[in-house]
């Protein structure tokens, strides 16, 4: 194993944390703390460090509810994270996980069309999905977190899928704030 | 008279107090559990009957620091709730108390309180810096 390069690739990408594996509530809560600590004694403004621990929180709790849903096992139920800082100080929040093709697609498309959204449309969007029935915010499934992970970003979120099999890809998903 | 809930809190629930004699409904901290409608079922559930068996007015005071989109929903069902009696001609009342350092926050009440008709007032917290 080559942790020196490891390394070098975090640094060069400006990596501040970074996780990759099968996460739980209680991860999520433990790699939580630590990001708003590591925040803090940046002296990240309060609004930045919420923002981020925000959409951090969306994105992974997203990916626990997917693979619930899609009842995958421990290897399918991983997720990669991580949270990074541009050239010009912007907070980036990624996190990618494995999902059906379909899904991916799905998802994708529906990052797309919130891109072009400016803050009152997105605003609009977010108290309609909200006060749509439980059931059915439950099947469109990531309405809410999408939206609001988008409100909350400097920049449209970017999403990508690469195939890993014939029907499954890597979906990643990437906030500016 | 029924049961009062008095829950500690914890990293990703807020602390929950009522108090049906005085007609008040407490939370303070973070909300972010992965399945917020069974931490805020009971809150309902308390809402609803305090709201059915009683004619005294109702006041939440909240001091909610970070809610993630699933418990902003639940919040969503008891403000709408409060509307609802509200418009039956009953008092209600929400008070939203936020440590000033935290503008996120008191965006996040100004936006609950777009859709209230009834007293919602957002206050600064007094703090020492």
């Amino acid at each position: 194993m080559n942790l020196l390069s490891l390394r070098d690739n975090y640094l060069q990408q400006r990596i501040m944390l970074c996780f990759n594996g099968p996460i739980s509530r209680s991860l999520i809560e433990e790699i939580g703390h630590a990001l708003r600590n590591y925040l803090n004694s940046q002296s990240a403004a309060p609004s930045s460090a919420m923002d981020v621990f925000a959409v951090y929180i969306e994105m992974t709790q997203n990916i626990r509810h997917y693979a619930r849903l899609q009842d995958y096992g421990e290897e399918e139920a991983t997720a990669t994270i991580a949270v990074a800082r541009d050239g010009d100080g912007r907070y980036l929040v990624s996190a990618g996980n494995l999902v059906e093709d379909a899904d991916g697609q799905r998802l994708v498309e529906a990052v797309e069309s919130l891109a072009g959204l400016d803050a009152d449309e997105l605003k609009r969007a977010y108290k309609q999905q909200l006060r749509r029935p439980r059931d059915e915010a439950a099947t469109s499934g990531a309405g809410l977190g999408l939206i609001d992970m988008a409100r909350k970003s400097t920049r449209p979120l970017e999403a990508s899928l690469q195939p890993l099999s014939s029907s499954q890809s890597f979906f990643s998903l990437t906030a500016t704030i | 008279m029924s049961h009062d809930l008095n829950l500690p809190g914890s990293p990703s629930t807020p602390a929950i107090q009522s108090d049906w004699q005085s007609g008040r409904l407490a939370m303070q901290g973070d909300s972010y559990p992965e399945n917020s409608y069974e931490l805020f079922s009971q809150v309902i559930d308390w809402v609803e009957a305090f709201l059915e068996r009683e004619s005294r007015s109702l006041t939440l005071v909240l001091e909610l620091v970070y809610l993630n989109t699933s418990s902003v929903k639940a919040m969503m069902d008891i403000f709408d709730l409060l509307e609802d009696t509200y418009q039956g001609g009953r008092e209600v009342a929400v008070e939203w108390r936020y440590d000033p350092r935290n503008e996120r926050i008191a965006e996040l009440a100004e936006e609950f309180k777009e859709d209230c008709s009834y007293p919602f007032a957002i206050l600064p917290l007094e703090v020492g810096s």
